[in-house]
């Protein structure tokens, strides 16, 4: 289900040498602070762009991770797109729904060539998704366009889609980059020498640390440079290695980077869910007033504004209320140690025999740190919490596994609503979907399948909604809050707009308005 | 005198009735206030705030404690099985002490803060782990030296005495040998105190020593390399500590093997 990858919190599985040389750099890049300055001048016809993760694979095809994913955008073009709402919308392509399960694709006239010359048809399209529904390519995208039953080609510009279920959002799922057919035919190495018909064609990728990519419009080159302690980015943006920064910045150095007047600092809300996942199968997290409890026990708003230095709204579910199928006035818990406290007492817990919670976090610096903030906010109602912090992999695994009392994690990228199916529904359940709690809830089941198999789009949204409240109530998460995007970049470098998903749409429009400063 | 002596004495009781004590204070370490984070220094709180908003004075003291804990447990028993070990090895000689010098030869080969960070990291991170690694890696230099004493020692007269009127082995090296070496090891655990404070800060860092919310210098630095630019004061202060403490031990250390050095004495007087 490629709409809602989840993205490791932290991404390095990490040895301690690891750390160590790490830190070793952070502390040496401070040492050498002063000799970047006077050494660096960068060439001013390139833009920097400072990542914290690679791109894995440049293939949209296999892409599942959020950064491949994003230069994926940039590389290839797709069929459908996203507005701010979320509400599909047409990229390469406008749609008609022709039947329940048939949709017919009409490409848009002024659509680009790939970056081989030759033109983008139908004959692409169809390469593209059959090479992706052939259960022998084994594409991680494949069970999300379960639903598409065949295509057949129209004329050169026209593709139709069957599907073997009535789906009324189907195009939304329609977001893989398309990839020339000669060159599938060819198995051409797409993941390292992409092709495609985007906005910018590939140059290089001599290795792990720095992809270099051309602005074809007016042959503006951008590098992306991967920079893996946050520190580190934070002194290169400083010195004018890198010309710009989106996001994986902890919020105290966006304070510190935000006084220098060489830089400049723009926020958007954005989407990524973070929540506390509690096991409904475990015989304490079970119980609804437990849940609750907690819920009323985390101080949210002091979070938000002293940790997250104000760069996030809280969040009540899993889908922001500007998302289409969003709900506005859900059931939001306040911070209440009292009522807390109380309804621990209901539930029988008291000083002599308290509620012992295991709390397993990712070994990421800033979620342990979070993570202890949380710790201790339960600990004021007198929930102990006994917190441990693990490498990405083994926590994760653990997660999926459902050996877990309490976790944090994110969801990232959510796009549509069958995200619901995919979490909360009692047939998602690990490995069928990511049910990692096992919320078995019969009138969420219900909801979930009418919401999923309604046609209008009216109430389907209707549904979502009274899903969303329901899911408030009984609370399987504990909502936290949704992560702005954060932007920084050189004051010479103008145009880019942050998008909603936190993608890299927005270097499509990015210049450089004086030459690079001199230092 | 007074630089010599006084001062890193000072420091070394200040830090050993801090780890003591401290658990009488009434400290807060692990207690969070999310309005405080990273504040520097005020007349109330000397040295601000962390992170999380914990008071950084209360957690070096908590610090000073396991480090001081870490120190002395492992000092004491690397000392220990190092010079019995070393002692029995000299003794006995042969093929014995041929074989026990190899070990010794191999341990000494290998970095030991690497082999310490290797076996930390393989029986997990905790505090008992770390007194555990260290000392794997610390009773060496005490065997060596211990080994390198009792050769120099075993074949005098009183040794050839007793062996003659039929003393036992054991009551040989705890009566007659050991008396006669422990200066030098004195001074060799004295200096091994600071190596074992450094060795303890160093895995913490690594994050394989105490767990959070647990304190320690090593941790607290570790913490605060992420918020160098906007909150130096939550490296300096753990920084200063570990090196005020680390060079105090090491003048000590100079200082009593000068005063344990029967040669020095008599040119000095």
């Amino acid at each position: 289900m490629f709409h809602f990858s989840i993205i490791p919190l932290l991404h390095q599985v990490q040895i301690d040498f690891k750390i160590m040389i790490r830190f070793a750099m952070a502390l040496g890049a401070l040492l050498l602070f002063p000799l970047l300055i006077s050494c660096t001048d960068p060439p001013t016809n390139v833009i920097r762009f400072g990542l914290a993760t690679a791109p894995t694979n440049l293939d949209p095809r296999f892409a599942t991770d959020a950064t491949s994913d994003r230069v994926n955008r940039l590389l290839y073009e797709r069929l459908v797109d996203f507005n701010d709402a979320f509400e599909p919308i047409p990229a390469l392509a406008n749609w008609e729904q022709v039947s329940p399960t048939h949709f017919r694709f009409h490409l848009t006239p002024n659509r680009a060539t790939f970056h081989d010359g030759t033109p983008l048809t139908a004959q692409d399209v169809k390469a593209t998704y059959n090479f992706i529904l052939n259960a022998d390519n084994a594409s991680p995208h494949r069970s999300a366009l379960a639903m598409i039953d065949h295509l057949t080609i129209h004329d050169e510009l026209t593709i139709d889609f069957h599907l073997n279920r009535p789906d009324s959002l189907f195009p939304s799922f329609l977001t893989i980059g398309i990839l020339p057919a000669q060159l599938i035919q060819a198995q051409h190495p797409f993941h390292s020498k992409p092709v495609g018909s985007g906005t910018f064609s590939f140059v290089a990728w001599p290795d792990d640390t720095r992809l270099e990519l051309v602005r074809l419009a007016d042959k503006q080159t951008f590098e992306f440079i991967k920079v893996q302690e946050p520190t580190v980015r934070a002194l290169k943006l400083l010195a004018g290695e890198i010309d710009m920064l989106q996001n994986d910045v902890p919020p105290e150095l966006v304070t510190y980077l935000a006084k220098d007047p060489r830089l400049r600092i723009q926020r958007k809300p954005g989407t990524n869910f973070s929540y506390v996942g509690l096991s409904l199968e475990d015989e304490h997290t079970k119980q609804l007033l437990v849940r609750q409890a907690m819920a009323h026990a985390i101080d949210r708003e002091s979070i938000i504004q002293y940790v997250l230095g104000g760069a996030a709204r809280p969040a009540q579910s899993l889908l922001p209320p500007d998302h289409w199928a969003g709900a506005h006035n859900l059931k939001s818990y306040e911070h209440n140690p009292e009522k807390s406290r109380s309804l621990l007492a209901q539930a029988g817990y008291h000083a002599q025999a308290p509620l012992r919670l295991t709390y397993k976090t990712s070994s990421d610096p800033f979620r342990v740190r979070l993570a202890t903030i949380l710790q201790y906010q339960l600990a004021q109602v007198g929930i102990e919490v006994d917190l441990r912090s693990y490498d990405w992999g083994t926590f994760y695994g653990d997660i999926k596994a459902g050996r877990f009392q309490m976790y944090t994690l994110s969801w990232v990228g959510v796009k549509t609503p069958d995200i619901f199916q995919y979490v909360f529904h009692s047939h998602a359940i690990p490995p069928n979907g990511a049910n990692r709690g096992r919320f078995h809830s019969d009138q969420a089941d219900l909801l979930i399948d009418q919401a999923g198999t309604t046609q209008d789009l009216r109430e389907k949204k209707h549904l979502y909604q009274e899903l969303q409240a329901y899911i408030a109530e009984a609370l399987p998460y504990v909502p936290l809050w949704y992560e702005d995007h954060v932007f920084m970049a050189q004051q010479n470098i103008e145009g880019f707009t942050i998008a909603k998903d936190g993608n890299f749409d927005g270097l499509k429009n990015v210049h450089r308005t004086s030459p690079s400063m001199a230092l | 005198m007074m630089f010599r002596l006084g001062i890193p004495l000072g420091i070394i009781l200040l830090w050993a009735s801090l780890a003591v004590l401290g658990q009488f204070l009434p400290l807060s370490p692990n207690s969070i206030e999310l309005s405080k984070i990273l504040l520097p220094g005020n007349a109330q709180e000397w040295l601000g705030f962390d992170d999380l908003g914990r008071p950084i004075f209360d957690r070096l003291i908590v610090g000073a404690r396991t480090s001081f804990f870490v120190a002395f447990s492992v000092v004491t028993v690397s000392l220990i099985v190092g010079s019995l070990l070393g002692t029995i090895s000299a003794y006995v000689g042969g093929w014995t002490d041929l074989a026990f010098v190899r070990v010794i030869d191999i341990f000494l080969a290998f970095p030991g803060i690497l082999l310490a960070i290797a076996l930390a990291g393989v029986m997990g991170p905790g505090i008992d782990n770390v007194v555990i690694a260290l000392s794997i890696v610390g009773w060496v230099g005490y065997a060596r030296l211990a080994r390198a004493q009792v050769l120099s020692v075993k074949e005098r007269d009183h040794v050839h005495a007793a062996v003659a009127i039929g003393t036992r082995p054991i009551r040989i090296m705890m009566r007659h040998l050991l008396p006669l070496i422990s200066a030098p090891l004195i001074v060799e655990a004295s200096f091994g105190i600071a190596g074992v404070v450094i060795g303890e800060a160093g895995l913490s860092f690594l994050g394989l020593g105490v767990q959070a919310p647990e304190a320690s210098w090593g941790s607290m630095i570790r913490d605060g390399t992420r918020y160098m630019l906007v909150a130096p004061h939550m490296v300096i202060a753990p920084g200063l500590a570990l090196m005020f403490v680390v060079l105090a031990i090491n003048l000590l250390g100079d200082w009593l093997r000068d005063w344990l050095d029967v040669k020095g004495h008599g040119r000095r007087e």
